[in-house]
C-alpha cells in the first residue's frame, strides 16, 4: 500500500492549491515501528508529512466531529463507512468534505507480530508489498501479511471505500466467502452460564481507561454516560461488574453503527478482544435487518426507522 | 452475555393500552420469578482493595 | 551492606522461603505481556522480561481501595459514622522491580508524604513494602532513564539490587530492609570479587546501552505562562484520543477521585485513580469545566510532568523514562518529543 503515499501527498497538495479544503487529515509515519499517528496539516507545505502503510489503524472518522471547516480526509473501507454513519447522525456534513478514498488490503495487527517475534523488541518495519520485515538487535523476520492481519481485517467485505471524491488507486478485489461470524456463532452456542464466564473472563484484564470508547468514532456524546455524575449510571472504582457495565453498555450504543474498523481493540493497552461484544450487534443487525452500518448516505440509520416486517410480533 | 433467556423481555405498548400493559407485567413477572433470582449482573458492594 | 550470589535455582526456591516473611510479587508472563502477581505455586516468575506492561504502582497504590465505610441504618448505634476501612499492611516484596519504577516511588512520594500532609494509606504501603529491584541488561529503545536522573542500574528508591550475570543473580542490599530480606533468604553464598566486578561491567555496559536520550536541563528556567501558552499545544495534542492509557500506565501519575457508593445502607468511600485525560476531573459542581477542551487536558499531563513539579518540588521531572506511555499510547503521543519541544521553546 506504499505505493499510496505519493498519490496522497499529490491529491493534498492540490486540494491546498485550489483552496477546495482548509485542512486536510491523515496519518503520518509515527515515532515507533507500527504505529502511525493521525496528523491534521493546513498547507501545501506539509504534505510530505503525510503517510499510509498497513499500520494506519487509528480511524480518522474521529477527528471530524462537529469541525466547521472544509476537511480533505483519507478514508479506506471502514473509515469511509464511519464518514457516512458520522453524516448521517449530523456529525459533519457532506460538503464540508473531500474524501481521498483508499482501496485497503488491511491492516498489520501488531500483538500477532510481536508474538511471532517472541515479545522481543520490534526496532524497525518495512513493507514490501505482500510481505513485510521486522528488525530487531538481533533478528530480522519477513512474514506474508495476509497471515497477520488484524482480525478484523481477514473478515472485511468493504475494503474499498464506499463514498469518496477521489481514488488514490483502483478498487481492490473484495474478500468474499469469509465467514465474519464464526467466532460469534461459537459463542452464541454456549449456555447462559458459559457466556457469562466467557465475557467475564475477556474483560477481567480491564483498567477502564476508555482507550476503546475514545477510539471509537461512534462515542462522540459530549458526555459519555460513565463519566455522568447525576445521576450516575455506573461505579467508578475497578469493580468488575461496573466494568462489566461499561462495556456492554458501551457495546450495545454501537448497535447498528460498528462499522468493525478494529480500532477499539487495536488501542487497548492490556489487549481485550472487546469485538466480541460489537461483533454480535453487527451479526444481529445483518441477520434480522438485513443492515451493514455505513453503507449509503441514502438509508437512515438502523435504530431511527419502522420496519412493518420486523421480525417481532410485538412490535407489529 | 450470560443472561438467561427469559429475563429480559421486549414490548410495545402505547400509552392508550393500559390493558394490555398490565397483562405484560403480569406475564414478565411470572416468566422471571420462575427463573428465580438472577445470578450474574447484581452490583454488589465493590469488589477493591 | 551484604552481598551474595544465587544461582537461578536457589534464587526461586529463596523466594519460596521469604514466603513466610513477606507477601513475594513477582514479575508474571501473562498473555502477551508481564504483570507483577503474588507468588504462589502455580505462578512462574519470569525475570527475563523488558518491564511489566502495567507498573507496580497499584501494590503501593490500588486503583480502586476504600477508605472508609460508614452505614445509613438509623437502627444502630454507629448509624452514619465514618470508620477507616481496615487495610493489610503486612510486609510485602517486589522482587524484580525495574529501577525506573522504584525510582517513580520516590518521584511520587512528595506528593503523598510531606511536611502539610501525610497520605496514611499510600505511607504505610510503602513502607511494609521492600523493592528488590533487577538491574536491565538490555534495555528498551524507548526507555531514557538515563536523562531523569535514573539508569538501568539505579538503586534509587531500592532496598536491594539483582544483577542478573547469567546463570546466577547477584544481589545486593541497599538499606536496612534490604539486609533483613536478605537475612531471611535462604541459600546462596557470599559475592566474591569476581562476582562483584562482573556487575559492575554490566551496569556500565547497560548505561552505554541507552540510546536515547532526551534533554531537560532548560525546563526548570522557563517561564510557567510562556511554556502553558506555547504554539505547538494544538500539534501535539490532535492525535490524542482522551484516553487514560499514558496516566494508568505511569508509575509517577498518582491523582485520584474520591466517591462515596451506598449500597441499601451500607456506604463505601472509595478512591479511585483518576486521569487528567478525563473531561470529568476539572468537571466543577457548577457544571463548568476549566479544562473543557483535549488540548487542555492534553497540556497539563504535560506541564504537571515537565514544569509544575519541576518548579514545585525541585526533584527533576515527574518522569521516570519507563517508556510506557510512549509504547502504549494508542495515538503515538510522545512525551520525548513533547518533553523536546517543551525545553527548546
Amino acid at each position: 500500500m506504499l505505493e499510496y503515499v505519493e498519490k496522497i501527498r499529490k491529491t493534498a497538495g492540490k486540494l491546498f492549491e485550489e483552496d477546495k479544503v482548509d485542512v486536510f487529515i491523515g496519518y503520518k509515519k509515527g515515532s515507533l515501528p507500527m504505529m502511525n499517528q493521525p496528523v491534521l496539516i493546513s498547507n501545501a507545505d506539509q504534505v510530505d508529512l503525510l503517510h499510509w502503510d498497513s499500520n494506519c489503524g487509528l480511524n480518522l472518522c474521529n477527528y471530524l466531529t462537529k469541525r466547521t471547516d472544509r476537511i480533505g480526509i483519507v478514508a479506506n473501507g471502514c473509515n469511509s463507512r464511519n464518514i457516512v454513519t458520522h453524516i448521517t447522525e449530523n456529525q459533519i456534513s457532506r460538503d464540508q468534505l473531500y474524501i481521498v478514498g483508499i482501496p485497503c488490503k488491511g491492516m498489520i495487527d501488531h500483538r500477532a507480530v510481536q508474538r511471532a517475534v517472541k515479545q522481543k523488541e520490534i526496532l524497525a518495519i518495512e513493507e514490501q508489498g505482500n510481505t513485510f520485515t521486522v528488525k530487531g538487535k538481533d533478528f530480522e523476520d519477513t512474514f506474508n501479511k495476509n497471515d497477520y492481519l488484524q482480525r478484523n481485517c481477514l473478515v472485511c467485505t468493504h475494503r474499498n471505500p464506499v463514498i469518496f471524491d477521489e481514488m488514490v488507486a483502483p478498487p481492490v478485489e473484495e474478500q468474499i466467502e469469509v465467514d465474519t461470524y464464526k467466532d460469534v456463532k461459537q459463542i452464541e452456542g454456549m449456555d447462559p452460564e458459559k457466556k457469562w464466564n466467557f465475557f467475564t473472563r475477556i474483560i477481567d484484564k480491564c483498567i477502564r481507561c476508555y482507550a476503546c470508547r475514545n477510539a471509537c468514532p461512534l462515542c462522540y456524546c459530549p458526555t459519555c454516560f460513565v463519566d455522568e455524575s447525576n445521576p450516575q449510571w455506573v461505579g467508578k472504582s475497578s469493580d468488575p461488574i461496573d466494568t462489566m457495565t461499561f462495556h456492554i453498555l458501551r457495546a450495545y450504543h454501537c448497535a447498528g453503527r460498528c462499522t468493525d474498523c478494529g480500532a477499539c481493540e487495536r488501542v487497548c493497552p492490556v489487549g481485550i478482544p472487546m469485538r466480541q461484544f460489537t461483533k454480535k450487534l453487527n451479526k444481529d443487525a445483518q441477520e434480522l435487518f438485513s443492515w451493514e452500518a455505513g453503507l449509503t448516505l441514502d438509508q437512515r440509520p438502523l435504530l431511527d426507522v419502522f420496519q412493518p416486517d420486523d421480525y417481532n410480533d410485538f412490535i407489529r | 452475555m450470560g443472561i438467561e433467556p427469559g429475563r429480559l423481555h421486549f414490548s410495545w405498548i402505547s400509552s392508550a393500552e393500559a390493558t394490555k400493559y398490565v397483562d405484560v407485567a403480569r406475564e414478565v413477572a411470572k416468566e422471571v420469578k420462575a427463573l428465580g433470582p438472577a445470578k450474574h449482573f447484581i452490583k454488589k458492594r465493590a469488589e477493591v482493595a | 551492606m551484604t552481598e551474595k550470589i544465587y544461582t537461578k535455582e536457589e534464587w526461586i526456591k529463596a523466594l519460596s522461603g521469604l514466603k513466610s516473611f513477606y507477601n513475594i510479587f513477582v514479575p508474571v508472563r501473562d498473555g502477551d505481556f508481564h504483570t507483577f502477581k503474588a507468588l504462589d505455586e502455580k505462578k512462574i516468575p519470569d525475570f527475563n522480561f523488558q518491564n511489566t506492561r502495567l507498573s507496580p504502582k497499584s501494590l503501593v497504590y490500588p486503583q480502586s481501595e476504600r477508605i472508609f465505610a460508614y452505614t445509613l441504618d438509623e437502627d444502630t448505634p454507629d448509624a452514619n459514622i465514618i470508620k477507616e476501612s481496615e487495610k493489610d499492611y503486612s510486609p510485602k516484596a517486589v522482587v524484580g522491580i525495574r529501577p525506573c519504577d522504584a525510582h517513580a516511588f520516590q518521584i511520587v512520594r512528595p506528593n503523598f508524604d510531606n511536611p502539610e500532609y501525610q497520605d496514611p494509606w499510600w505511607i504505610q504501603r510503602y513502607e511494609s513494602t521492600t523493592l528488590v529491584g533487577l538491574g536491565c541488561n538490555a534495555p528498551g529503545s524507548t526507555c531514557f532513564c538515563t536523562s531523569v536522573g535514573g539508569g538501568p542500574f539505579s538503586e534509587k528508591g531500592l532496598d536491594a539490587l539483582l544483577y542478573d550475570l547469567g546463570d546466577t543473580f547477584l544481589i545486593k542490599a541497599l538499606t536496612e530492609k534490604g539486609e533483613a530480606f536478605l537475612e531471611n533468604a535462604q541459600g546462596g553464598k557470599e559475592a566474591d570479587d569476581a562476582a562483584l566486578k562482573a556487575g559492575e561491567d554490566l551496569a556500565a555496559k547497560a548505561a552505554n546501552k541507552i540510546e536515547q536520550k532526551i534533554s531537560i536541563d532548560k525546563l526548570k528556567d522557563k517561564v510557567q505562562t510562556e511554556l502553558f501558552d506555547a504554539p505547538f499545544w494544538d500539534d501535539v495534542a490532535f492525535a490524542c484520543i482522551n484516553c487514560g492509557t499514558c496516566t494508568y500506565l505511569c508509575p509517577t501519575c498518582w491523582c485520584f477521585d474520591i466517591q462515596d457508593e451506598v449500597l441499601e445502607k451500607q456506604g463505601d468511600r472509595i478512591r479511585n485513580w483518576d486521569s487528567c485525560m478525563f473531561p470529568l476531573f476539572t468537571l466543577h459542581g457548577s457544571g463548568h469545566n476549566p479544562r473543557a477542551k483535549k488540548v487542555q487536558r492534553v497540556r497539563q499531563r504535560f506541564m504537571h510532568k515537565l514544569k509544575y513539579y519541576v518548579d514545585k518540588y525541585n526533584n527533576g521531572v515527574q518522569c521516570s523514562g519507563c517508556g510506557r506511555c510512549v509504547r502504549n499510547c494508542p495515538a503515538n503521543i510522545d512525551i520525548r518529543e513533547v518533553c523536546e519541544l517543551m525545553n527548546r521553546l
